[in-house]
């Protein structure tokens, strides 16, 4: 079922945290709200679901208009970060929990659970209660528990904050099965980038209230309509390179790079490279001196200091022989500067 | 906490300090199984006759201490039920529930909780007489469960607290009603509370006195603790014997309360009254 | 707007209660302290009647004299209540024609009345009938009770007393309640409110001073101890705040009667046979502070044994690490880290000590003499429980105001202790 937001506004008091924010979520799609800590994502969250009432603008699941619709009665499906399970019952009347409110049969309720159980894998584990389960198993029994009324949407509140690093691995792979398995419309909310774009369709990129960027994860990548956005994306992050735009780009005191095509303003500017278009792969035409290197296993990060002024870091293949200290004269890939006014916009 | 040898002089002062309590606590068991010797510290031999208050009147127009006893469970357990059932409802509702002026009942809270309740009884002794309540055991029963009610919100209040929103939030979206939240959800988690504030009203309310006293003086409406005052009061043999025996009758139900939750207590005097 | 009425709901019990037992009592304190409401006049108010043994005051009183005799001689008056009555036992005839030639007319003797009865042209014969169909028509306000003032001022008409001494009558016949100041006036001039006021004020400074100090010693020391003999003490200390007071009590008044522990040990060394808490106002405060100072130290003990826990364990260590030792890691690291509580405990019990009278009136009952007699007490002992027996509520609401008073503002200042602003935080699920 398809969501959609207009106008939504929503204060605290006297402090208006979200003002007139449009955003619509396609029938099936997968939407990440993603945006660095308080700028609004659980807020927004909230507001869907109807623990919020909003301040102003309307929220319509497909035609519906469900504004000032009661939590109660919207059906929407949410897993919280910490994941909310009941204490005091068992996995099973967990996730049976919403259907007994619906007063369904007892025999109904057991099949459905029986069958969530065995959606999200936990069939084995439905006598024990949430303390006796794992992080990973417990976020399971969450899930299930937010789907078995078949939602017209489910919510993900930071749904892998709490998990160690292996297993949110395995549960960004699993979340994204069921939500393609079901085919229901969903929105994850993180403040990770590597989670938005691995597990999403789109991504909104929130920064004070504000959707900054709406797009598909790798147009958001290669394509960042500002500097915040170029930087919140990419893990190891791009670098940013104060520069002056003439005949060519003047970088720093000494060193100077061709101006990309299509790029027309004059005078001050920064650049944004990512570390995989620096480096020597890329050529020559640029010099400094290696400042810091951090091994990553298959890959290793250098930064490089550049000859009157300013730091660029590059990716590259654990082996290549670079030491502290060595002086380097590396290439960037030029269809792949990033151009940014002073401002922060996209250039 | 750490290995430091010198801890003897600490446990002398503090022996010195206790030994008034000691001797109390020791001889308050003793005289009351032996025959009474006044002016000996020597307990005389033992005798049961302390406890005769048990299968006799110990004088006429007295009631019978079952009758007292049977008072004194009412007053306590009444008042104890009373105290957790508003406390539990009204606890929730100031600590999660929306409502126009919310900060008012807090602020009023805190002050009734720390407001010295006692300073009102005349007037509440004067209200009763009005109400017909005068020397009536509901009377006491409900002036003692409004009074104890503040600190009962505040504790519950403290307890719902605890309880994590999401565990709310995740009852209202699988559909469940306010209602149903607080009762199949919320509930199960303030348990603990629960049975804390039970106890604690119980015990106050098994020791008052003041209430019983001026609200219900009357033998009908005795509790033990104005039975225990009466006998004290028109005895003119000082058989301390007898009071001490009556004295342990009247405690058995807080040691043995005491004995069995002490952790647990020392935990909510220490936190109760405190932010 | 569901949510609201389960708020409500949750709520109005609670709110019941403490409108009966909270905020009217502290209005009818403030109420009563204005009257001199006591057990003669009553609680509910009262009726209008003159006593026969009151004749002789009211003479006393400004009223005329020819009122007080109209009063006393009142006798019997043929009104229209009576001829009714008549007319039910003896016929309307007899009725009609006495109220054609009597209406109004007034008997002072029950021999001139009958007279007129035997006389009438349809007679009463029978001298019992006479004499009950008189008493029909006895008007008399003496020692007859009329519940409203229009009753008794219909009575003083009837009995034919000048309009002009009504008003005073009324006033001097109403046994009721009636509003005045003068509890204040005599509260002030009483020189035992100073010595009431100044005895609290001693109470509450001394066992306050212990409480604390000796509570922080308890903390403190059993925190140092190993965990058995920390758990003894304790339990020894925790006692005296949960066994019932009047049990409590009763060990210490054992401890100090003429023939109890202190008395037979002294007795040992030649001391005379003496009650030890009653024997003077010096043994008398002692007991009473320390009888109160064991349950407060028992409470500050708790509270700052829990404080004391939540200190981190690093800051002990490193203060030791650093060479600190015990007395400087009292000083330095623990007694700073216990401000707090003890000015939680300080305000808190200063609260309680004020008005709390229940440990006192059990020991000594203020004395000897009133040396011990703390302002609750007094109140108590005014309003509730003196040996005159008629019960002062004004005189005693007027000294329970003060503390009234007192309580509201401390608890409004403690208010304080709270982060409200915390506390107000608005719920998060906004239905
Ligand atoms: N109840 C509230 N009252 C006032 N301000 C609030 C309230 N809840 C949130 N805010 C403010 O609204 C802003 C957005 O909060 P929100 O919780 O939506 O952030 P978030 O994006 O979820 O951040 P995080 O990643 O840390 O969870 C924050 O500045 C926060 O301080
Ligand atoms: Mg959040």
């Amino acid at each position: 079922m398809e969501l959609r937001l207009e106008k939504f506004t929503k204060a605290f008091g006297p402090v208006t945290v979200i003002q007139d924010m449009d955003l619509t979520v396609g029938s099936g799609e997968m939407m990440a709200l993603l945006g660095p800590s308080g700028c609004g994502k659980s807020t927004t969250l909230f507001a869907i679901c109807g623990i919020h009432k909003m301040t102003g603008g309307r929220l319509y699941f497909g035609d519906r208009d469900v504004t000032s619709v009661p939590a109660q009665q919207r059906s929407v499906g949410v897993v919280f970060q910490n994941y909310a399970l009941y204490p005091h019952m068992t996995a099973e009347q967990n996730i049976g929990f919403p259907l007994k409110v619906m007063r369904q049969p007892k025999a109904e309720i057991a099949k459905e659970v029986q069958r969530l159980a065995d959606l999200v894998q936990i069939g084995d584990l439905l006598d024990r209660r949430p303390a006796q389960l794992s992080g990973g198993q417990q976020q399971r029994v969450a899930l299930a528990r937010a789907m078995i009324r078949k939602p017209d949407v489910l919510l993900l509140d930071e749904p892998l904050a709490n998990l160690d690093a292996k297993l949110r691995l395995e549960m960004r792979a699993e979340i994204r099965r069921i939500q393609r398995e079901t085919g229901i419309t969903a929105i994850l909310v993180t403040h990770d980038q590597v989670e938005a774009m691995s597990m999403c369709d789109r991504i909104a990129l929130m920064r004070d209230g504000k959707i900054v960027q709406l797009d598909t994860p790798e147009r958001m990548y290669a394509d960042p309509a500002s500097q915040f956005v170029a930087g919140f994306l990419g893990n190891p992050p791009i670098s940013f390179l104060p520069a002056r735009a003439g005949e060519q780009l003047a970088i720093g005191q000494s060193q100077v790079l061709p101006r990309p095509a299509g790029l027309e303003v004059q005078g001050d500017i920064v650049l944004g490279i990512r570390p995989e278009h620096f480096g020597p792969q890329h050529g020559q035409g640029l010099h400094g001196e290696v400042i810091f290197v951090e091994p990553q296993g298959r890959e290793e990060l250098v930064d490089v200091q550049l000859d009157g002024g300013g730091i660029l870091r590059a990716i590259l293949p654990t082996g290549d022989p670079v030491k502290l200290g060595d002086r380097v004269n590396w290439g960037v890939s030029g269809g792949n500067i990033l151009a940014f006014s002073t401002e922060g916009v996209r250039l | 906490m750490t290995g430091t040898p010198r801890i003897w002089p600490l446990v002398l002062i503090l022996a010195i300090f206790s030994t008034p309590l000691v001797i109390m606590y020791l001889y308050q068991i003793i005289d009351s199984v032996a025959s009474p010797d006044p002016g000996s510290l020597i307990p005389g031999e033992l005798d049961l006759s302390n406890w005769r208050f048990l299968w006799e009147r110990i004088d006429s127009g007295r009631p019978t201490i079952w009758q007292v006893t049977f008072n004194t469970f009412l007053f306590a357990s009444t008042t104890a039920f009373l105290v957790t059932l508003l406390s539990t409802t009204a606890g929730y509702a100031l600590s999660r529930l929306n409502m126009p002026g919310r900060p008012y009942f807090l602020g009023g809270l805190i002050i009734l909780h720390a407001f010295p309740t006692i300073t009102l009884i005349i007037a509440i002794f004067i209200i009763l007489q009005a109400l017909g309540l005068f020397d009536t055991l509901l009377g006491i029963i409900l002036v003692k469960a409004a009074l104890e009610l503040p600190f009962g919100v505040w504790i519950m209040k403290g307890f719902y607290d605890t309880v994590p929103w999401e565990i709310e939030m995740a009852g209202v979206q699988d559909g469940a009603s306010r209602f149903r939240v607080w009762w199949e959800l919320v509930m199960p988690q303030v348990k603990p509370g629960l049975a804390a504030l039970l106890i604690i009203s119980f015990l106050s309310g098994w020791s008052e006195f003041v209430l019983p006293l001026v609200l219900a003086p009357g033998s009908s409406t005795q509790v033990l603790s104005t039975f225990m005052n009466a006998v004290i009061q028109d005895d003119a043999t000082a058989d301390f014997g007898l009071f001490k025996a009556i004295g342990m009758y009247y405690s058995i139900p807080v040691i043995v309360i005491y004995l069995i939750f002490q952790k647990q207590l020392m935990n909510i005097y220490g936190g109760g009254t405190k932010g | 707007m569901k949510t609201r009425l389960l708020a409500f709901g949750f709520l109005s019990p609670a709110l019941i209660a403490v409108f009966f037992f909270f905020l009217l009592p502290v209005l009818l304190t403030v109420v009563f302290a204005f009257t001199n409401m006591s057990t003669s006049t009553g609680i509910m108010g009262g009726a209008y009647q003159i006593n026969e043994t009151q004749m002789g005051s009211l003479r006393d009183t400004e009223v005329s004299p020819e009122s007080i005799e109209k009063l006393e001689g009142a006798g019997y008056l043929i009104s229209e209540a009576g001829l009714a009555a008549l007319a039910e036992e003896f016929g309307e005839d007899t009725a009609e024609e006495l109220r054609d030639d009597y209406l109004g007319e007034t008997f002072a003797a029950r021999r001139d009345l009958e007279r007129v009865l035997r006389n009438l042209d349809d007679p009463i014969r029978n001298t019992r009938d006479r004499k009950a169909a008189a008493d029909l028509f006895v008007s008399t306000v003496i020692g007859e009770r009329f519940d409203t003032a229009e009753d008794f001022r219909a009575a003083l008409v009837e009995t034919g007393i000048d309009p002009a001494d009504h008003d005073l009558l009324t006033e001097f016949a109403y046994t009721g309640w009636t509003w005045t100041t003068a509890n204040f006036s005599l509260l002030a001039e009483l020189p035992s409110t100073m010595r009431y006021a100044s005895n609290t004020a001693f109470y509450v400074v001394c066992t306050l001073t212990f409480n604390i100090l000796f509570g922080l010693f308890l903390a403190i020391s059993t925190f140092y101890l190993p965990g058995r003999l920390a758990n003894t003490f304790r339990a020894i200390w925790f006692l005296p705040r949960i066994l019932p007071p009047v049990l409590y009590v009763l060990m210490w008044n054992w401890f100090t009667w003429d023939r109890g522990f202190i008395a037979t040990v002294a007795g040992w060394f030649g001391a005379p046979q003496q009650n030890w808490m009653l024997h003077t106002s010096t043994h008398a405060w002692t007991a009473v502070i320390l009888i109160n100072g064991f349950v407060g130290a028992s409470l500050g003990m708790i509270l700052f044994s829990s404080a004391i826990k939540a200190i981190p364990t690093s800051m002990l260590y490193a203060s030791e690490v650093d060479g600190a030792n015990r007395w400087q890691q009292v000083r330095y690291i623990i007694l700073p880290q216990m401000r707090w509580p003890i000015l939680f405990m300080t305000s808190y019990q200063t609260l309680s000590l004020l008005t709390s009278f229940e440990y006192i009136l059990l020991a000594t009952d203020g004395g000897p003499g009133r040396s011990t007699e703390v302002w609750a007490l007094a109140a108590y002992h005014t309003a509730l429980n003196n040996y005159g027996g008629n019960l002062q509520y004004g005189l005693g609401a007027a000294y329970a105001l003060a503390l009234v008073f007192i309580g509201i503002a401390l608890s409004i200042l403690y208010l304080r202790f709270f982060n409200f602003k915390e506390l107000l935080s608005k719920p998060r699920i906004e239905q």
